[in-house]
């Protein structure tokens, strides 16, 4: 054979070749496609989980429990069921959870049982609505919080389920023992890291290099002739500052800014916990 | 009607009739002399009827009517220069179809991205061999360059040709370049604002230049759409001039070299006569090249549909995180390693200048007439050199060389890098079994003995990150920034959703500065159904 013909004939195969590869190729397409799309699902997930986890869980709880009494839960089967109902939405959950996220609450839908904290209730996150997160970011977060449709126990009862009466805002009242572990634990869970928040350090009841601990900082108040409060202990100051957050504002700080509803959301045992946990800070 | 019906007649009118309409198909060439083409044979008729189609046809006048033989000798050209051109036209015609599918917004390119891959049939086989095509179109622009050097090609009348090429090295660098900013991925962006950063350096009109190529003082949507028709209307034009003239010169001017020995070796005179031998271009060299075509896309199909050829894309750009390993593509290592060395403005502006003229500059300095490699060898010492330090600055070009990240976060982002899949997210999901797994020194045999099977991925990835840090902890003469004193390291995995799982890694440490215990906390989730494992 000569050089043309050989180059003929192998020419003719690696066509051949490369259609029958190609026709192969084109038969796996539609199941190729729907499983990248699975895997982008997946992925818009994990970004939404870590997204979640910067923006939304001190509000929403790490597990999308919510705050009794201040927000609402988002893991909950209410949420997933009858929530598209109870605000008239025409659209579907996803449209609702984004167009919540993006343009935030001015005013809470059910003040009753969660009145959320300071106007507005929720701030926009969108971009556009002068937030700080991108259209793609906020479809991420829908995709995780939709993926706990399967799991959301039902928690409607949430209010009613509190491990005992509420611990109302008598400071004088006797508080049982408590834990400054679990107290540590329910600062995360109750809400309170949302606000008292300073960056990079930690929660801000905590000690700075410039200033001590919140116990050593409730003694020097204490002693303060500008305290207009009735605290006569560490302890009982730090009781009110949670109950009655108005009896005593801080210079530098504005009244009315922490919600005065914790005594009808705390036990008494949770109540002292917390207060047993701040005690340990000097 | 008809008088009488002549089979015999009609048929050779048939036959002339369809002939003719060949002859002008073909701009000259009729049936019999097709059918010779096809078969290799020598033409029958005279004059030639093959050199007619040259003069008639636009696309063969383009074309040189023969080489001569020695030109086409495989190991002497390894038709790099028509590969160059190949992948030039599979960039070409690849990305005219991924233009149908792409906009050029910020908030839409990463989208549309993801959309050809998960929406168009053969839309990422597309998009793989329009990144493929590219990188392959970088590497044979430059060992065309590299071959072109060596034989001594670029001599004498052919030093304008080497100035083209030398120009459309650059073109090929500036299209790739640009074409990386577009799937507006984390890896896309920060590589093209490190690299438009380096226009801020040029001296004098610095500012300027950086505005103009990012239109703004980041890219945002105005430089995505600068670079977009940068890529797609611009340089292919630029492109297309060049390679046209560069190919004009070879055609029309001074054919390819032929090997220096048929020039100034001693070789009998029959041997250098039978070496300017004509190869006329039909059919001989037109069938090699649609051989040489058809063996180019077949390897391009089975790198991407056997080999798994997977053109990359991280998480969508956010200008508010710098990925912890920004990494140029790797034919720009070499512009990254020299940025290490030294001044932004002088290494990364004047430096690569300079570069580029003395490589225009080659033909006018290179006064020695010879063209074989053992009469210049200082030609070939320094191109040899040149290699050499090219290799060297792209190794140093790697985030292996000369950047100091602190321990714990190089340990973790080693093991689960922030883009890209690492050894973490490659283990099975299910061997990640939700547990707390503290770094004691000893390694366990396997981590999770209450599962059948073991988890010996998980094992094997706990198993690095115990003999990182405890090398780390204990061996003191590390750097400084390298160690651990007195570390405490866990692995911790949560189940967090359904099918996500929460994997933590948490390092304390006593800062040896200041003395304080320091944590370093990350958190990675991982789904089961993310496809990297």
């Amino acid at each position: 054979m000569s050089r043309v013909q050989l180059e003929v004939l192998f020419g003719t195969l690696f066509v051949l070749l490369s259609g029958g590869l190609l026709l192969w190729y084109g038969l796996n397409e539609p199941k190729r496609m729907a499983e990248y799309e699975l895997h982008q699902r997946a992925k818009a997930i994990e970004v939404g989980a870590e997204l979640y986890d910067i923006n939304c869980k001190g509000c929403h709880g790490p597990q999308g429990e919510g705050v009794a009494g201040l927000w609402p839960p988002l893991n909950d089967r209410h949420f997933f069921t009858n929530r598209l109902t109870e605000v008239g939405w025409s659209g579907t959950l996803e449209d609702y959870i984004i167009s919540t996220v993006s343009g935030g609450r001015l005013v809470s839908t059910r003040p009753d049982r969660y009145p959320g904290q300071g106007r507005p209730v929720m701030p926009a996150w969108a971009e556009s609505y002068g937030g700080p997160l991108r259209d793609d970011q906020i479809r991420n977060i829908a995709a995780f919080i939709l993926n706990w449709k399967d799991t959301a126990p039902d928690r409607s009862t949430q209010m009613a389920e509190m491990a005992g009466p509420p611990t109302g805002t008598d400071i004088n009242k006797e508080l049982p023992q408590g834990d400054p572990t679990r107290g540590e634990g329910l600062a995360n869970t109750k809400g309170c890291v949302v606000c008292h928040i300073s960056a990079p350090t930690g929660p801000a009841w905590l000690a700075t290099p410039d200033q001590p601990g919140i116990a050593t900082r409730a003694e020097a108040i204490l002693t303060d002739p500008n305290y207009t409060g009735n605290a006569t202990s560490p302890a009982q100051y730090l009781h009110e500052s949670i109950v009655l957050p108005n009896a005593y504002i801080v210079p530098g700080f504005q009244a009315g800014i922490m919600p005065a509803n914790y005594g009808d959301t705390l036990t008494d045992q949770e109540l002292a916990d917390i207060i047993a946990y701040l005690l340990t800070l000097k | 009607m008809l008088k009488s019906l002549d089979i015999q007649d009609l048929k050779s009118k048939l036959y002339q009739a369809i002939d003719n309409r060949v002859r002008i198909i073909t701009a000259g060439l009729n049936l019999r002399e097709l059918r010779n083409v096809l078969r290799g044979d020598p033409p029958e008729e005279k004059p030639n009827p093959r050199y007619k189609v040259h003069t008639t046809s636009f696309l063969f006048h383009i074309r040189p009517r023969y080489y001569e033989k020695a030109s086409t000798i495989f190991t002497h050209t390894f038709r790099l220069g028509f590969f160059s051109t190949f992948f030039f036209f599979v960039e070409a015609i690849t990305g005219i179809i991924l233009m149908i599918y792409y906009s050029p917004i910020p908030s839409a390119a990463y989208q549309s991205i993801l959309n050809l891959e998960s929406n168009v049939p053969y839309g990422k086989l597309l998009r793989d061999m329009h990144r493929l095509g590219a990188e392959a179109m970088v590497i044979f622009v430059f060992l065309h360059m590299m071959r072109t050097f060596l034989t001594g090609s670029y001599k004498k009348e052919r030093s304008f040709t080497w100035f083209t090429g030398v120009l459309l090295l650059g073109v090929t660098l500036f299209l790739s370049f640009f074409g990386y900013l577009l799937p507006w991925d984390q890896l896309a962006y920060w590589a093209v604002t490190i690299g438009t950063g380096m226009a801020e350096a040029a001296p004098l009109f610095g500012r300027e230049a950086n505005l103009l190529l990012r239109g703004g003082p980041d890219i945002g949507a105005n430089g995505l759409l600068r670079a977009y028709l940068l890529h797609v209307v611009l340089l292919p034009a630029v492109a297309v001039l060049l390679i046209s003239i560069h190919y004009y010169k070879v055609s029309r001017e001074h054919g390819i070299s032929l090997p220096a020995k048929y020039e100034e070796g001693d070789l009998p005179a029959e041997e250098k006569k039978n070496a300017k031998q004509r190869i006329d271009f039909i059919p001989d060299l037109l069938t090699h090249e649609v051989f040489l075509t058809s063996f180019g896309i077949f390897v391009l199909i089975v790198s991407i549909i056997i080999f798994g050829y997977s053109a990359p894309l991280e998480n969508v750009a956010n200008p508010q995180v710098t990925p912890l390993d920004t990494k140029a593509p790797w034919y720009f290592w070499w512009l990254q390693g020299l940025l290490k060395l030294g001044d932004k403005t002088l290494m990364g502006v004047i430096l690569p200048t300079i570069i580029g003229g003395l490589l225009i500059a080659i033909p006018y300095i290179d006064r020695n007439p010879y063209r074989s490699l053992y009469k210049r060898p200082l030609a070939v010492g320094i191109g040899i050199l040149a290699i050499l330090v090219l290799v060297v600055l792209s190794y140093m070009g790697t985030p292996l060389y000369g950047i100091e990240t602190p321990a714990a976060t190089r340990i973790v982002q080693d093991l689960a890098p922030e883009e890209g899949v690492g050894p973490l997210r490659k283990i099975p999901f299910d061997q990640l079994q939700p547990g707390t797994y503290e770094v004691t020194g000893s390694v366990p045999r396997d981590l999770c003995p209450n599962l059948d099977f073991g988890c010996p991925a998980l094992t094997s990835v706990f198993a690095e990150y115990s003999r990182r840090i405890t090398r780390a902890i204990n061996d003191t003469t590390l750097p400084k920034i390298q160690r651990l004193p007195n570390g405490q390291a866990f692995l911790i995995i949560e189940d967090w959703q359904t099918d996500l799982r929460k994997v933590t890694f948490r390092i304390l440490w006593d800062d040896p500065d200041t003395q304080q215990r320091k944590t370093f906390e990350k958190h990675i989730f991982i789904h089961r159904l993310r496809g990297d494992e």
